[in-house]
């Protein structure tokens, strides 16, 4: 084996080439085959995206893919969650991880495309303070980085995610309020993911503890649960959501008529449950029988052993595959298109049916398709970060 | 007096009886619980009568069973169960096909194929499957040249909007079922040989090839009886019909837009999460034991089919059987474009009969059924697989 760094700048290009590309026959013929293949794909490709494609279509339907149906005039309820998410996420990213060349080229695409194509106006001026905020708040979390204040500005972090949902159902239920029927586009999407990650994560943790908790009826209890669930698929249950939920929800206290919204959060917080329970029950098993014994001899309670010692280990040890789960409920937020909302998807698909786009399918389906990627592959990156960070310090 | 509350606190203190107490406490819960969806449910029409009822709609897409809209709602259930089979069992193999391909493309010492495998692998594995689904559908295979336009490729084959038309082998003659029997007997004799050459190669650590004249002598006998019995089999290609107002394909196999949108992205999406399984599986492996089997003098291809990928498979089998119950589920996201899977054909039902409770629980059983199918069929193959003895 040839190391490709000895050679000279020249001889190193070519012996990589060679190397890489064209260390045997069989290899060779394979890159020219693939580099035709490639080509061919690529060229078809960037036909469509530069030359055919009507980025119009996705131009003009901003705001139906962003907000659908959601009431123009309202927007000011949007943004306090936003900036909120802007402090969260600078704030943590400057103080858990600190950004290199490649995420600074990200970014500033991310921050390009944003403007060049997606807002004007009002949003624009906002958008650009959020930013602001973003890169401030990251600045200063580099800053506070292992100073003073660094174990208070990261519990403000925790703190400040978990607070955003309430924070944006607050913000949407203020005054007159915006009903969940006319929610829509990515917000929807966005909302149905953090609810059910927000009310589905506890319950998970809670299932995976009765699954395997010793005392035998609540341990049967959360099994069936969560196989019953895991046996049929989402779209079922959101099925079920519109169909059979009706006739088994209380009718005391207005409670009457459920909006399908509402129901289908539901369904996605107690399918996403099942699946979460399953990943932390994995974590749980990972804690050596050891750690029980040794909390009991020091004479906490079940309570203060779970909380303290046994959870916080095993969901350390899982943060990747949970992290994994939530990019699965992101996608999965894709179904609600068949109960008839106008998500992110659904906003794609009426796309074509107005008269100046007709039969123009595919931008708005990749467009939707690079708004649901864009998120899932940031958290999946996200993962494989914290899965090397935590195989270091198990080694 | 003081004795007596001493020991009713050591009563409530005991874990044995406060474990009793929280359980039956729950178990309360439980039961009211059990006993409200019951009281609910009890004002429902529970029952499976209405699936004799005539169905009264038709279905687009049949496979093995013939359906009409006077059938019983049971018949259009078996028609959506063998739909939906129809998807899972291809998308099964295509997926394992593509997955163990694209996975092993990923590890590959060619820069541009491990390059293009992550690419493809990162796009499909991170976008939603409905969305791809959604795509294939309508920006896709709905995009396709129309009927009356009559493209063909090669003229063998046809791809419109109507369907896929492509040429697929049709039983010709009597003597089609005698060369099924025949080709079942050739794995006998093809078997033998793969046992003994396989034998020769431990004993005496020649080449021997087993696979290569197993395949040959399976492949021999099935030609001469072929040859012998007349050509029992024949490759129907389509053919355009036009008739005053509309025209069709007549012959070969011809497939579904909806059916094949399905195929594709289901393929695609399960093949890439396939493709991480089967790379976490090979790196999971000691790089000695590539090493080793290059210090020996194999080829890639052997390295690969002889060393790798047995030892890979062993941890590889829990997370592919996961796969396949996921493909399994999301087959049901079919309903989204037409396609006449079992969820779709339930919904029709429930929408033409009500019943949605019994409905959804039959459902529910029939996934749960193709899932213990899967699992059986994968815990076989497991056990074949692991180490003897571990």
């Amino acid at each position: 084996m040839v190391a490709v760094g000895t050679a000279g700048r020249r001889g190193g290009a070519s012996k990589w080439v060679h190397a890489n590309l064209f260390s045997s026959r069989w290899n060779s013929s394979l890159t020219i085959a693939t580099l035709l293949l490639g080509l061919a794909i690529a060229y078809s490709l960037g036909d469509f995206v530069f030359v055919s494609a009507e980025w119009e279509s996705v131009e003009v339907n901003r705001r139906l893919l962003f907000l659908a149906i959601y009431p123009s005039g309202e927007e000011w309820r949007l943004w306090p969650p936003v900036m909120m998410f802007a402090v969260v996420a600078g704030l943590g990213y400057g103080l858990w991880s600190r950004a290199g060349i490649r995420e600074y080229v990200i970014g500033g695409g991310a921050v390009a495309f944003v403007f060049f194509f997606l807002v004007e106006d009002n949003t624009a001026v906002l958008t650009a303070v959020m930013i602001a905020i973003a890169i401030a708040t990251y600045l200063a979390g580099v800053r506070a980085r292992d100073s003073r204040v660094d174990t208070l500005a990261r519990r403000a972090v925790i703190g400040g995610g978990v607070a955003i949902v309430p924070l944006a159902l607050l913000m949407l239920n203020l005054g007159d309020g915006v009903r969940t029927t006319a929610w829509g586009g990515v917000m929807l999407n966005l909302m149905l993911a953090t609810i059910g990650i927000g009310i589905g994560f506890p319950l998970g943790v809670l299932l995976a503890l009765g699954r395997s908790s010793s005392l035998k009826v609540i341990s049967f209890a959360c099994t069936g649960y969560i196989e019953f669930v895991r046996a049929g698929p989402l779209i079922l249950w959101l099925a079920m959501a519109r169909f059979v939920l009706p006739d088994f929800l209380p009718s005391v206290g207005g409670l009457d008529d459920v909006s399908l919204v509402v129901r289908a959060m539901m369904v996605m917080a107690g399918f996403s449950a099942a699946y979460i329970a399953e990943v932390v029950r994995g974590g749980l098993q990972t804690i050596p029988r050891g750690q029980h014994e040794a909390a009991d001899a020091i004479g906490l309670s079940a309570f203060q052993s779970t909380w303290f010692i046994v959870l916080p280990q095993a969901l350390r040890s899982v943060i990747p595959a949970l992290v994994n789960r939530f990019v699965s409920l992101w996608k999965d937020t894709s179904l609600v298109v068949v109960l008839g909302f106008v998500d992110l998807l659904g906003a794609a698909r009426a796309i074509p049916a107005q008269p100046d786009f007709v039969g123009r399918q595919a931008e708005a389906l990749l467009f939707a398709a690079l708004i649901f990627w864009s998120v899932s592959f940031t958290m999946s990156r996200l993962s494989a970060r914290i899965e090397r960070q935590l195989g270091v310090g198990v080694r | 007096m003081a004795a007596e509350s001493a020991r009713g606190s050591r009563f409530l203190r005991s874990r044995r009886s406060r474990s009793l107490a929280i359980q039956a406490g729950f178990s309360l819960l439980l039961l009211l619980l059990l006993w409200y969806v019951v009281d609910r449910a009890s004002q429902l029409e529970l029952g499976f009568d209405f699936l004799n009822g005539p169905a009264g709609f038709a279905i687009s897409h049949t496979w093995l069973v013939e359906f009409d809209s006077s059938d019983s709602r049971i018949a259009a259930y078996l028609v959506a169960v063998t739909n939906t089979l129809r998807l899972i069992l291809v998308g099964i193999v295509l997926a394992t096909v593509i997955g163990v391909l694209a996975g092993v493309a990923r590890l590959s010492d060619n820069w541009l194929i491990s390059r293009i495998a992550t690419v493809y692998v990162e796009i499909v594995r991170n976008t939603p499957l409905l969305v791809q689904i959604v795509f294939w559908y309508t920006a896709i295979f709905l995009k396709l040249p129309r009927i009356e336009d009559e493209r063909s490729l090669f003229g063998i084959a046809y791809l419109s909007n109507r369907s896929l038309a492509l040429p697929w082998p049709e039983p010709r003659g009597d003597f089609f079922l005698l060369w099924v029997i025949a080709v079942a007997i050739a794995l006998v004799p093809a078997y033998l040989v793969r046992r003994r050459r396989a034998r020769r190669e431990a004993e005496t650590g020649q080449t021997t090839r087993p696979n290569l004249y197993a395949v040959a002598v399976f492949a021999g006998v099935a030609l001469v009886a072929y040859l012998a019995l007349g050509l029992p089999v024949e490759i129907d290609t389509p053919t355009l019909v036009r008739q005053e107002f509309t025209q069709s394909y007549v012959g070969g196999l011809s497939i579904t837009p909806e059916f094949a949108a399905m195929l594709f992205a289901l393929v695609a999406y399960t093949g890439s999460f396939i493709a991480e399984i089967v790379r976490g599986s090979i790196q999971a492996l000691p790089r000695g034991q590539g090493e080793a089997a290059m210090a020996i003098g194999l080829t890639g291809y052997q390295r690969i089919t002889l060393v790798i990928l047995p030892q890979a498979l062993r941890s590889m089998i829990p997370s592919l059987t996961n796969e396949y119950l996921n493909l399994t589920k999301n087959s049901s996201l079919a309903a989204a474009i037409a396609y006449a899977d079992l969820f779709q054909i339930s919904e029709i039902i429930i929408n033409k009969a009500g019943h949605a409770v019994v409905m959804f629980m039959v459902v529910i059983a029939t996934y749960q059924l193709m899932s213990f199918a899967i699992s059986a069929v994968m815990s076989y193959i497991n056990r074949r697989v692991q180490l003897v003895g571990s």
